[in-house]
């Protein structure tokens, strides 16, 4: 305020009328990632190619096609083998995979020693079985969010993962990999929103989710999303990462939830409603105003949190910080590339800006800032991969050093081995706890109190 | 009677006697046991940096005169002894100062350097492992304080990248609770010894240009390895 003051001008003036000036982003002050991911690292510096990894993928669905192509262009993945009970799927999907086994039986999967790690996208409710074998079978394993339909199943399958010590278990929420959100993350905890009034998130987009299949039985498996015996609906299915996400920036579990949803526009003999609006809440007084629909596409996925200094919005993989007029200037936004939404102004968070190259149309469009182009979902397994590889190195060296017999020294070095930014078991079960939870509230209409130790894994 | 148990006295004091010698010819295996560790530290011209890796396998069999246990006597001189130590690149990793990870990219010009990666021509890692073999060892000092070190000298070949080279360095041998015996000292080696070019990466900041010397500082933790077990008992 004073600083303003003394320079005589007006902040909100100052801002819009920045483009003028030279548009070099710097985000020097906050250095959060002295580490780069393969996806940026310097090409040149080593000619050596990263380590490959076997990996399977079980369930061929859209999700679980959009995995296989985005494992194609993960450096560590090698898709060695796709799995589906329905033969088209895995027709479908085979250009993807070249030289990837194709089988309709999970179980040879597991059998194949050379297959370590496993990706599972099949419908929620097939998780857990092919979870617990897996985990026996000693296997690295991704499991899709929502872990399970239910609360004890999602239990019984972090349990699981948590005795299993030799293992990897990477649960589905991939927004937890996303390094543009980890880079907000300290961001926002140290309090560059001031104090935080409220979180809103939303999912629109128009379509039936709907599938079409001339095989009646095949037609209801396809639509299991579609049945509320088999599905957590919008809530559970798409809205479980936003709400885990916001929970992980506000850095509280939720404590109660309020919930509404009707069938607005897909009358098609669903008993899943396509529109639901939630609300959330957290400690302090902090909502989540949450609301996601198959009826209208408007503005599409994003999540705000909202303070008394600064809003900031998170889209796909980028992030954008609109400044509230009398809050107190950090100092490097004046620099700062800016974007226009609506009326407002936002100010671009962007991570390791300073190796982006400026741009300085006049008057015109910010620069290309996009150090990461790669989706949530590409880090996610990426960072899975790559645990696990560490993992099994670490395991082959401490046998080779120290035999095989001592296990217990084994999980205990393997504890200490660190993790990329992964969710893990407990984050998956609590965010089923949260969705199966929303989703009572939504199907009743009723405000729903959680209870905190339903979140504890016990 | 009485002479033959002279006699009998004669040949139980001779057995016992071969029993001793027996004894003092005993040599006694370590295996490498968890708990060790190894530090690299080095510089460049833009900070200096760090590399620790917590695993060293290997064996150590060392002959009578070696201290086994706190306080026992020793005394200074050569020690009959053979050690086999290797430290798989891979488990090597930078960090910073407080310990968290710092670089992938810089842990893949290290195992490139070291000829830890594979090869793309021949698909095969060429060498995997840095590796030390004691060839002499001599016991300088014994411990002023009951729990403290044994000072050794000892000269043996260290091999890196493929390369050979002897080294001489010096070890503090302390043995510990249970039969464990931890082995730790600090050698300074130069990069272009073992024919490895320090690396000078290309980033957006410029040309970073590291250091030839580097500093080993290492922890290892070696416990006797259990017989196996007799066929008679």
């Amino acid at each position: 305020m004073n600083e303003n003051d003394a320079f005589g001008f007006n902040r909100r003036d100052f801002l819009k009328g920045g483009s003028a000036a030279t548009m070099m982003t710097m985000l020097g002050g906050v250095e959060l990632f002295a580490q780069t991911t393969t996806n940026e690292a310097p090409t040149g510096l080593t000619k050596v190619a990263p380590v490959k990894m076997k990996v399977a993928v079980i369930g061929l669905g859209v999700w679980g096609r959009e995995i296989v192509n985005t494992l194609a262009r993960v450096p560590q993945a090698d898709v060695a083998a796709i799995c589906d009970t329905y033969p088209a799927a895995l027709k479908r999907i085979a250009t993807a995979a070249p030289g990837a086994v194709q089988t309709e039986d999970y179980k040879t999967i597991l059998d194949n020693k050379d297959i370590k790690a496993v990706v599972i996208a099949t419908p929620t409710g097939g998780h857990k079985e092919i979870v617990l074998a897996a985990l026996k079978a000693g296997k690295h394993l991704y499991c899709e969010a929502p872990l399970a339909n239910g609360i004890e199943e999602a239990r019984e399958i972090a349990l699981a993962a948590k005795g299993a010590k030799l293992s990897v278990f990477q649960a589905g929420l991939q927004m937890r990999s996303d390094p543009q959100r980890r880079f907000l993350l300290p961001f926002i905890r140290s309090g560059a929103l001031g104090k935080m009034t409220e979180a809103r998130a939303q999912w629109h987009k128009k379509t039936s989710w709907r599938s079409n299949s001339p095989n009646p039985e095949r037609e209801k498996a396809l639509n299991w999303r579609l049945n509320k015996a088999t599905s957590l609906g919008l809530i559970g299915e798409i809205g479980i990462h936003q709400m885990d996400q916001e929970g992980w920036f506000i850095n509280a579990l939720p404590t109660a939830v309020t919930g509404f949803g009707s069938i607005m526009l897909w009358n098609d003999g669903r008993d899943v409603p396509d529109t639901v609006q939630v609300i959330l809440e957290f400690p302090g007084g902090v909502r989540m105003i949450y609301d996601a629909t198959l009826a209208n596409s408007f503005d599409g996925e994003y999540e705000m949190l909202y303070g008394s200094d600064a809003a900031v919005m998170m889209r796909e993989s980028k992030a954008w910080m609109f400044k509230e007029v009398d809050s107190p200037l950090l100092g490097w936004e004046v620099y700062a590339s800016k974007v226009q939404f609506y009326k407002e102004t936002g100010i671009a968070l962007v991570a390791n800006a300073s190796k982006a190259v400026p741009g300085n149309a006049p008057g015109g469009q910010p620069a290309q800032l996009d150090p990461f182009s790669n989706t949530p979902l590409s880090h996610a397994l990426e960072n899975f991969l790559r645990n696990a590889q560490d993992l099994n190195a670490a395991t082959d060296d401490y046998k080779a050093s120290y035999g095989a017999d001592d296990v217990d020294g084994l999980v205990e070095h393997l504890a200490k081995i660190p993790r990329r930014a992964a969710a893990s078991y407990l984050e998956g079960f609590q965010s089923v706890v949260t969705a199966v939870k929303a989703n009572e509230a939504v199907t009743s209409g009723k405000r729903v109190e959680l209870n905190p130790e339903w979140y504890e894994l016990k | 009677m009485k002479k033959h148990t002279l006699i009998a006295g004669h040949i139980a004091l001779l057995a016992l006697a071969t029993l001793s010698l027996q004894a003092a010819d005993q040599k006694t295996t370590y295996a490498a046991r968890s708990g060790s560790k190894m530090r690299i530290e080095g510089t460049s011209n833009v900070h200096d940096w760090q590399v620790e890796g917590s695993i060293i396998g290997g064996f150590m069999e060392v002959g009578p005169g070696f201290p086994a246990e706190p306080g026992q006597t020793a005394v200074p001189g050569k020690i009959e002894a053979k050690a086999e130590a290797f430290i798989s690149a891979r488990s090597l990793r930078s960090i910073e100062k407080d310990g968290r990870p710092y670089s992938d990219a810089m842990d893949g010009i290290m195992y490139e350097k070291l000829k830890a990666s594979e090869d793309p021509a021949t698909k095969k890692v060429p060498y995997p492992r840095i590796e030390y073999r004691l060839s002499e060892l001599v016991l300088k000092e014994s411990p002023k304080a009951k729990e403290g070190p044994y000072v050794f000298d000892t000269k043996g070949d260290l091999m890196v990248a493929g390369v050979s080279k002897t080294i001489s360095m010096v070890v503090n041998v302390t043995p510990m609770a249970d039969k464990k015996v931890k082995i730790s000292g600090t050698t300074t080696i130069k990069m272009t010894d073992f024919k490895i070019d320090p690396p000078a990466p290309k980033i957006a900041l410029g040309l970073i240009k590291t250091g030839d010397d580097v500093k080993l500082i290492f922890e290892w933790m070696l416990a006797p390895r259990k017989a196996p077990a007799a066929a008679s008992n």
